[in-house]
């Protein structure tokens, strides 16, 4: 049965695990055909476990979820030939070389013999892995697995795409290089795209729309533009020239807007206040700043208002406890 | 559930035949234990052949070979379920889950390749026991049985490994893919034919379905068939509940995620 729908749609899908708690705790998403999705939260939050799910490794408890049109439960083979998944661990076989790996990929999708070869190597050109495909994948580094790993996601070309954290643990040039990818699969093949990330950047820059999921639960979801707009008010970040001002500097800023706390010397600006307010009111109160900055609002803000801690901090208290796929 | 069987069985066999020959130390342990069982059983035990009572048309050397040769196909199967499990605790299975569209592809395709396995052996066990001289009293068509009844037993040795390495997904697991076997195996009569046993290990072969295949296969070496049609039954009925012990097992690892 031919189906053109790239969509991902969810409706209260929940995951859990025995004697432990919700992991996905009954959310509801839809991903529109080309758009890149991006699921952002800390780690334990639930995005791999969604992932797992939506890529059929992983059962529901209950609810519902159609990828390219096809139930996950009810037509997993249906749905697993229409995407292609990056998981977070590049589960690849030491003894293969980076070659085989693309041959048993192509077998595996059913690619016509002819093709195989080709698509292997047009895959490797595009990954930049061309000249290491003939050695063994255990003497690839951290970053050329994930290059590898995307290559095998892409055999088939998928209608969707699945990435778990594909950029944790890579150098910031291997991070931009798959990040143009990404965008270049969405923008010129049509590709949906549903990345998950812990890191707000990736999120900010690549996503169409981002979901942000917390213990299990989306608290939030929209465009990077929309979330932060909806955040609204923008912060300012004072340095004292002398540590001497600091408290008589915070009392200051008060008057301008809510305190941010994180020991900066920093308020979420109220409505009809600017940079330039508070500079006055600075050099009014005869005091002197080494430095003052105006930032936007950023999604670890957005994450903040929406649970009460940055994502940052949550990732480091998920970290200390044992949890169950991120 | 056709979609793409046989694309996703050639890709499993393809890469697990490729790493078992191009790896010495997983490709030597299923060629060389036959072949040295081979030689302690046939060469050092050879007078057990002259025992009174010991009633077989054949020598001694092709009344072992026979007992060898199936204990080299279940052994086949039990290694490449060695390998089922390797893959799964290392995350190479969830790959493979991931990737096929039809997941029964993955069982055939570790099928096959346990089948090509044991071919390489087995076609060294045959031209070693040849150069030793087996005596060979079966015709064309008894040892064309005689092979066929190992297939099966190969067949029914990987689908119980595959069932145990899907439940487990550890390495750890290997014990008990091999032990049942190994004892299976060896309270058939492995040394003299089942009329010379007495006492517990009497009763032990009689229930055993190895002795049935075991004497059958030997009959059809020696050129006296006897018991073909029970043997040949009793290896299907073992591939077949074993068949459904080992797709059941691969649902396990797929709830498991």
């Amino acid at each position: 049965m031919v189906n053109a729908d790239n969509s991902i749609v969810v409706e209260g899908l929940v995951r859990e695990f025995k004697k432990g708690p919700r992991a996905v705790d009954g959310i509801d998403l839809r991903v529109e055909p080309g758009e890149i999705y991006g699921f952002l939260g800390p780690n334990g939050a639930g995005k791999s476990t969604t992932v797992l799910m939506l890529t059929t490794l992983l059962p529901p408890t209950d609810g519902t979820a159609k990828v390219a049109g096809y139930d996950v439960v009810h037509e997993g083979p249906q749905v697993r030939s229409m995407i292609g998944a990056a998981l977070q661990e590049a589960a690849l076989d030491n003894l293969l070389t980076g070659r085989d790996h693309l041959r048993l990929q192509t077998m595996l999708q059913g690619l016509p013999r002819k093709e195989r070869k080709a698509r292997g190597e047009e895959l490797l050109i595009r990954v930049g892995l061309t000249e290491a495909a003939d050695r063994k994948v255990g003497g690839y580094s951290g970053g050329m697995k994930r290059r590898l790993d995307l290559a095998l996601a892409l055999v088939h070309r998928p209608r969707v795409l699945f990435l778990d954290e594909p950029t944790t643990g890579l150098d910031p040039q291997s991070r931009t290089a798959l990040w143009d990818e990404v965008a270049r699969l969405a923008r010129e093949d049509g590709v949906t795209v549903f990345l998950t990330t812990q890191y707000l950047e990736e999120a900010d820059v690549l996503a169409d729309r981002v979901g942000i999921i917390d213990h299990g639960r989306i608290v939030a979801e929209g465009t990077p533009a929309a979330l932060k707009a909806e955040i609204g008010r923008p912060s300012v970040h004072a340095i004292p020239e002398r540590e001497t001002d600091r408290a008589r500097i915070a009392s200051l800023l008060a008057q301008f807007g809510d305190p941010l706390g994180d020991g900066d010397l920093a308020v979420r600006l109220h409505g009809g206040y600017g940079l330039a307010d508070v500079v006055r009111g600075v050099d009014a109160e005869g005091l002197a700043l080494h430095d003052v900055e105006l930032r936007a609002p950023s999604l670890d803000d957005v994450f903040l208002a929406k649970t009460g801690r940055t994502l940052e901090g949550a990732a480091e208290a998920e970290e200390s406890a044992p949890q169950p796929a991120g | 559930m056709s979609l793409r069987l046989w694309p996703v069985a050639s890709g499993v066999a393809w890469r697990t035949l490729h790493n078992v020959f191009t790896t010495p130390s997983l490709l030597m342990p299923s060629v060389l234990f036959p072949l040295f069982f081979f030689t302690a059983f046939a060469g050092g035990l050879s007078q057990v052949g002259e025992v009174p009572g010991f009633d077989y048309e054949g020598d001694y050397t092709s009344f072992q070979f026979v007992f060898v040769l199936l204990q080299s196909a279940a052994f086949g199967g039990v290694f490449t379920g060695f390998g089922i499990a390797r893959d799964f605790e290392g995350g190479f299975g969830k790959r493979l889950l991931l990737a096929s569209p039809n997941r029964l592809g993955i069982v055939l395709g570790y099928a096959i390749a346990a089948l090509v396995r044991w071919s390489f052996t087995a076609t060294l066990l045959t031209i070693i026991a040849l150069v030793a001289r087996m005596d060979v009293g079966g015709g064309p068509v008894d040892i064309v049985g005689l092979y066929a009844l190992a297939l099966l037993v190969n067949v029914s040795g990987l689908l119980w490994s595959a069932g145990i390495a899907f439940r487990f997904r550890s390495i750890q697991a290997g014990p008990l893919m091999q032990m049942p076997v190994f004892l299976t195996l060896f309270f058939a009569p492995v040394y003299v034919p089942v009329d010379l046993l007495s006492g517990w290990i009497e009763t032990v072969a009689a229930v055993n379905p190895v002795t049935y295949v075991l004497e059958a296969g030997r009959s059809l070496i020696a050129g006296d068939p006897a018991g073909i049609a029970l043997a040949f039954a009793v290896a299907l009925a073992m591939i077949a509940a074993f068949a459904v012990w080992g797709v059941r097992g691969l649902r396990r690892a797929e709830a498991a995620g």
